[in-house]
């Protein structure tokens, strides 16, 4: 917690707090992050479950619209590191970011397994063009679609619901 | 004749209960960024085809094929949740430059999304891009672009 304290007696801090200007258009940067961030990370959903982008090969959209996802990721990390920067001591106090963050870490670990798994890592090539996906790709799918928008709802509440 | 029809939805049933409640506001607005979310990802993709990034070896005629019923879907649920959010304080809106603007952007991107950009993205079924894609592809970005700033301003002003 002292911390926090420090982060927010930062003269940073304190004009990111304060700015007319900067504050909303970082808001905004971080939800147009979300449109590249999210909006792909839908569509690749979509395909493992086998109800969307059916031309599309799952390999192209890994390799060719993941790296997107992670551009995505990186704008919202860092636009949200600063978001958190200008008001350190509430945020660290609000219940929706704590959950927030526990859902963060439980959506990357849902991604890692599924990525590694031998269904992705040996047997893509058996279902590649199909779109009869593996099980194991429609539940990685579901969990990641109900993750990442239970994320958004966290983040909107968040300036909702903050600690006096 | 539309502040009226505006003040009329905000005294109605839907309107109060929206505008009473601690939690619809909030909530309703999360299925409005989740929506952007949905939105945004399927006009990157073919704006992304226009430019020549992402998926290139799909032409952006079957790309836009493949993607139109989630563009829809983003649409609609972006539309409905923004008429509630409207239905609940729409004659303080009614008067906001920013919505104005948004709204105005709104129109103009939805009409040129199912009409000049759909024909160019249409055009071609081989893998190079048609001509004028890139121009096409920037138009429809800075439109939705200024749809997504006037709607972060709307609070502000």
């Amino acid at each position: 917690m002292g911390a926090m304290q420090w982060l927010e007696a930062t003269a940073f801090s304190a004009y990111l707090r304060e700015s007319l200007w900067t504050y909303p258009i970082i808001e905004s940067i971080h939800v147009l992050g979300l449109a590249l961030f999210l909006g792909f990370a839908i569509l690749l959903d979509l395909r493992l479950l086998g109800v969307g982008m059916r031309h599309v090969k799952v390999s192209e959209l890994t390799e060719r619209i993941l790296p997107w996802t992670f551009v995505g990721a990186g704008i919202m990390v860092v636009t949200g590191i600063l978001l958190f920067a200008g008001d350190p001591a509430k945020f660290y106090g609000s219940i929706f970011m704590r959950i927030k963050f526990l859902m963060l870490g439980a959506a990357l670990l849902n991604a890692w397994y599924f990525h590694h798994s031998s269904d992705y890592l040996i047997r893509l090539p058996n279902w590649d063009g199909s779109m009869a996906t593996p099980t194991r790709a429609k539940v990685a799918a579901v969990v990641s679609i109900v993750m990442w928008c239970l994320i958004v709802a966290m983040g909107r509440w968040i300036a909702y619901f903050l600690p006096a | 004749m539309l502040i009226e029809l505006t003040r009329w939805l905000e005294h109605s049933a839907l309107g109060q209960g929206i505008h009473n409640s601690s939690w619809l506001f909030p909530f309703i607005e999360v299925f409005h960024l989740i929506a952007i979310g949905i939105l945004g990802g399927a006009v990157l993709l073919i704006d992304f085809r226009l430019f020549g990034w992402g998926l290139k070896r799909h032409s952006a005629s079957e790309l836009s094929r493949d993607v139109q019923p989630v563009l829809n879907i983003g649409l609609v649920t972006l539309i409905v949740s923004g008429f509630l959010l409207y239905a609940s304080e729409g004659a303080k809106m009614y008067f906001n430059s920013a919505f104005r603007f948004k709204m105005l952007c709104l129109l103009l991107a939805v009409v040129y999304t199912f009409t000049w950009h759909r024909r160019i993205a249409g055009r071609s079924e081989d893998p190079e891009a048609p001509p004028n894609a890139k121009l096409a592809g920037a138009l429809s970005l800075l439109l939705w672009l200024c749809v997504g700033l006037g709607g972060r301003a709307i609070g502000f002003i």
